[in-house]
C-alpha cells in the first residue's frame, strides 16, 4: 500500500502542469466558445500524451487531474481515455493510430436514458467531441463493440452548459460494420477505469475552483480585513478542503485498485466518481458564494470551471446514480 | 503508487489474524467499543484486563514498541494493519486508553529513569491512569488552565479543579497539568505532575452524561501535596509534552476510527435488511452515501499514513478527526431513522435494536467536542494548512 507518487509520476505532473499553464489559459477557453479551431496548438501538445490512455490508471489520473485543472478542451478524454482501452480490448487495428495520437476516436454508448451501459438502442447520446473524431467506437448490448468511420454517421450537436467539451447525438442504426464481442470482465474493467479517470479530471476542476476561492479570500478585503480572516469563511473553506482531500484520496485509491484488478475495484470507482461529484458541486456553489457578486458574472473566469464541473458531474452517471450502484453492491 | 502490501506485511497480518481468532476471549469479538468504558458502579471486566495483559505478553499491545513494552518493533505500516484487523473484528485492545496511549509515550520521551519504570504497567493495563487536562474554563483554550501548583522545597501544593476527567473514579494515578508560574505567558507557565489519586485532599465526583452513564468526573484538589520528584520533564515545560509523541500511533488511530465507521455502515446494511428497508430506494441511497463517506475517508487515512510512514508530514491527519467524528454522528443518526418510530425507545422488551442506535448516537456527541471540537479543527485547517489569516 503506497499512496506516494513515483518520481516518474512527479515528473509527469510537473510537465503536464507547466504545459497546460502555458498552453491552456482561460483566454483560450473563451476563444474556443466561438472558434473550435482555437485548440489546434493545444492539441499538438496533448497528443504526445495519448499513450497514457491505455497505460496505468494511476499515471493517467495524474495527467487528467492537470487537464481538469485548466478545463482543457479537445478530444484526449474521448479518444485516448475512453476509446483507447475499448480498441485495445478487441485488438482493433485502429488502436495503434489512436494511442499514438495520429487518429482520433470517440465512444457511443448511452441511449435515451442517458445511462452509460451497453444497450440495443440505435440513437446514441453524449458522444464526446464527435466532430473531431475519425472513428466512432459503438458499445452495444451483448456487450459488443463496433468501430465505424465518423463520416458514416452524422453527429448532431447537443447544446450543453460546457462549451469546452461538445457532445453529440448520432444514429448508428443504418451503419453496417463488423461486430466484436467484448467479455463481461472487459466491459466492467473499462467501466471502472472510465469512472475513476473522469473522477480524477473532476478533482482537478474542483481544485481549480477551490484555489480560486482560497486566493480570493486572502486578498479581498471588507471592513478593512481580508474576508479569509472571518471564521464563517474559514470554516467554509475548511469543509471544501476536506471534500476535496477525500475525493483526491478516493480517486488515488480507485486508480490503484484498477491497476491491480483488485476485488474492491468497482466499489472504489463508484466511490471516486461520487466523491468527486460532491467535491465539484460544493466547490462550485461555495466558490461563487465566497467570491460574492463578481463570481456570478460572465467576465469572471469562475463560470468556465463551474460549467465543466457541472457537465462532468452528469457524464458517465450522475452522483446519485453512482450511489445507487454502490447500494446494489452493498445489498447484494 | 501501488495497492499491494509487502510479503512481510502480509505475514504480519496473517500471524496477527491467527492470534486474534484463536486467543481472543469470546466476549471480545464484536464487543462494542462504546461500551468498553466503565460506568460509575462497575469495575473493568476481568476478561478485558486479562486480554490486555495477554496482548502485552505476546507483543501485540503496541506492536511498534520493543517486547519489554508489549510490542515487537514493527513498522508504522504494520501498526496500521494491526489497528485495522482489531477494528474489523470489533475487538477491544485496552481497559482504558490514557495509560498506553498518552502516559506511556509521554513518560518514555520526557520522564526520568524512575518515572520510566511506570511505563510497562501503564501499557499492560495494570495501573489505571486518568489525564488531568480540561478545566471548567479551559476546554478549547487548553493553555488557559488555572489549577495551581506552588513549589515548596521538596513538594508541590496543588489547588484547583479538573473536569471531564475520564476514568478518574477508578484511576490510581493522574497525569495532571498544573500552572506553576502564573506570571508567565499562559503556554509557558504549565508543568506536568504525576499525582497519586489516594493523596489526601482529592475529591472525585462522577459526572453523569447524556447517556445516563458516568465514566468521567470532576476532580477537586485542595492543598494536595505532591513530591517534587513527581514532576515530569522541566518545571514550566509542560506544554511541550501536551504536543505529544508517538505520532504514528495517533495517526493510526484515525485509520482505526474510520475502519470502525465503515463497519458501522455495514451494520446499517444489516439493519436495513432486518427492518425491511432493503428495497427502499431512499434508504438504500442514503446508506450508499454514508459508505462513500467512510470509504473515501479510509483512503484519506491510508494516504496520510503512507506519507507519514515514509517520513513526510501528513496534512491529511488534520482532516481525519473532524471528518470521522462528524461522519460517525451522521451514520448513527441514519441508524435511528431506520429503526423507525421505536428508535428512541430503550425498553429491551420492545426490541433491543432500538436502544442500541440511540445509545451510539448519544455517545457520538462527545466525539465532535472532546479532544478539540470540530470548530477548533476547522480553525486549524483554515489557518495552519490553508494559510488563511488569523483575526
Amino acid at each position: 500500500m503506497d499512496f506516494t507518487f513515483t518520481p516518474d509520476q512527479e515528473l509527469l505532473r510537473e510537465t503536464a502542469r507547466a504545459m497546460f499553464a502555458k498552453e491552456c489559459p482561460t483566454t483560450l477557453l473563451r476563444e474556443h466558445m466561438t472558434d473550435r479551431s482555437a485548440i489546434v496548438p493545444l492539441r499538438k501538445h496533448v497528443r504526445e500524451f495519448a499513450g497514457l490512455g491505455t497505460g496505468a490508471a494511476s499515471d493517467l489520473c495524474v495527467f487528467l487531474e492537470e487537464m481538469g485543472y485548466v478545463a482543457a478542451p479537445g478530444p484526449f478524454f474521448a479518444s485516448a481515455v475512453l476509446a483507447g482501452p475499448l480498441l485495445e480490448a478487441i485488438r482493433h487495428p485502429q488502436l495503434e493510430p489512436v494511442i499514438s495520437g495520429e487518429a482520433v476516436a470517440t465512444v457511443a454508448i448511452a441511449g435515451n436514458s442517458g445511462e452509460w451501459i451497453p444497450n440495443a438502442e440505435t440513437v446514441k447520446y453524449f458522444v464526446l467531441d464527435a466532430d473531431l473524431a475519425d472513428w466512432i467506437v459503438i458499445l452495444e448490448s451483448g456487450p459488443s463493440v463496433r468501430v465505424v468511420p465518423r463520416d458514416r454517421v452524422d453527429p448532431v450537436p447537443i447544446r450543453t452548459v460546457d462549451s469546452t467539451r461538445p457532445v453529440f447525438r448520432i444514429d448508428v442504426g443504418d451503419v453496417e460494420s463488423e461486430s466484436f464481442e467484448l467479455s463481461a470482465d472487459a466491459w466492467e474493467a473499462w467501466r471502472d477505469r472510465a469512472h475513476t479517470v473522469i473522477a480524477a479530471e473532476m478533482v482537478g476542476t474542483a481544485r481549480r475552483l477551490f484555489d480560486m476561492a482560497l486566493e480570493y479570500a486572502k486578498e479581498r478585503k471588507q471592513f478593512d480585513v481580508p474576508i479569509g480572516s472571518f471564521q464563517a469563511i474559514q470554516h467554509k473553506l475548511a469543509d471544501l478542503a476536506l471534500a476535496l482531500e477525500r475525493a483526491t484520496a478516493a480517486v488515488q485509491y480507485a486508480s490503484m485498485t484498477v491497476d491491480a484488478a483488485d476485488a474492491d475495484r468497482t466499489r472504489a470507482a463508484h466511490v471516486a466518481k461520487a466523491a468527486a461529484g460532491d467535491a465539484a458541486r460544493r466547490c462550485s456553489k461555495d466558490g461563487i458564494q465566497i467570491h460574492g457578486g463578481i463570481g456570478y458574472t460572465w467576465e469572471h473566469d469562475l463560470h468556465l470551471f463551474i460549467r465543466r464541473a457541472t457537465a462532468s458531474e452528469y457524464l458517465l452517471g450522475p452522483t446519485s446514480w453512482h450511489h445507487d450502484r454502490l447500494a446494489d453492491l452493498l445489498f447484494s | 503508487m501501488q495497492l499491494a502490501w509487502s510479503a512481510q506485511d502480509e505475514a504480519f497480518r496473517a500471524e496477527l489474524a491467527t492470534f486474534l481468532d484463536t486467543e481472543a476471549p469470546p466476549e471480545a469479538h464484536g464487543y462494542d467499543f462504546g461500551e468498553s468504558r466503565p460506568d460509575e458502579a462497575s469495575i473493568i471486566p476481568d476478561w478485558l484486563r486479562a486480554w490486555q495483559a495477554k496482548l502485552f505478553d505476546n507483543g501485540w499491545m503496541i506492536p511498534a514498541y520493543p517486547p519489554e513494552l508489549g510490542g515487537r518493533n514493527s513498522t508504522p505500516i504494520q501498526t496500521l494493519i494491526y489497528l485495522e484487523e482489531l477494528s474489523k473484528r470489533r475487538i477491544p485492545r485496552a481497559t482504558h486508553f490514557p495509560g498506553y496511549a498518552i502516559v506511556a509515550p509521554s513518560l518514555l520521551e520526557f520522564g526520568n529513569d524512575e518515572q520510566k519504570k511506570l511505563v510497562p504497567a501503564a501499557i499492560r493495563g495494570d495501573t489505571i491512569w486518568c489525564i488531568g487536562m480540561s478545566e471548567p474554563n479551559a476546554g478549547s483554550d487548553l493553555a488557559g488552565l488555572q489549577t495551581r501548583a506552588q513549589l515548596f522545597d521538596d513538594h508541590f501544593v496543588v489547588n484547583g479543579q479538573k473536569v471531564w476527567t475520564s476514568y478518574a473514579m477508578i484511576a490510581s494515578k493522574c497525569f495532571c497539568y498544573v500552572r506553576t508560574d502564573p506570571s508567565a505567558p499562559k503556554h509557558r507557565g504549565i508543568s506536568l505532575l504525576i499525582i497519586d489519586m489516594d493523596t489526601p485532599g482529592i475529591d472525585v465526583r462522577p459526572l453523569r452524561h447524556i447517556n445516563g452513564k458516568a465514566d468521567f468526573a470532576e476532580v477537586f484538589f485542595t492543598d494536595v501535596e505532591v513530591p517534587r520528584e513527581n514532576l515530569v520533564g522541566e518545571l514550566n515545560g509542560g506544554w511541550m509534552i501536551t504536543q505529544g509523541s508517538l505520532a504514528h500511533e495517533r495517526a493510526g488511530l484515525w485509520v482505526d476510527s474510520v475502519s470502525r465507521l465503515e463497519q458501522t455502515v455495514f451494520a446499517l446494511v444489516d439493519l436495513a435488511k432486518r427492518t425491511g428497508h432493503d428495497l427502499d430506494p431512499v434508504a438504500r441511497r442514503r446508506i450508499a452515501e454514508k459508505y462513500e463517506l467512510a470509504a473515501s475517508l479510509r483512503a484519506l487515512g491510508y494516504k496520510g499514513f503512507a506519507s507519514f510512514a515514509q517520513g513526510s508530514s501528513a496534512p491529511e491527519h488534520s482532516y481525519m478527526k473532524m471528518a470521522t467524528s462528524e461522519a460517525g454522528k451522521a451514520v448513527f443518526e441514519l441508524g435511528m431513522e431506520l429503526c423507525g418510530p421505536f428508535a428512541a425507545v430503550t425498553d429491551p422488551e420492545l426490541g433491543d435494536e432500538n436502544g442500541r442506535w440511540v445509545n451510539m448516537f448519544f455517545m457520538s456527541f462527545a466525539n465532535t467536542i472532546a479532544g478539540g471540537s470540530s470548530e477548533i479543527q476547522r480553525n486549524i485547517i483554515a489557518q495552519r494548512i490553508l494559510g488563511l489569516p488569523r483575526k
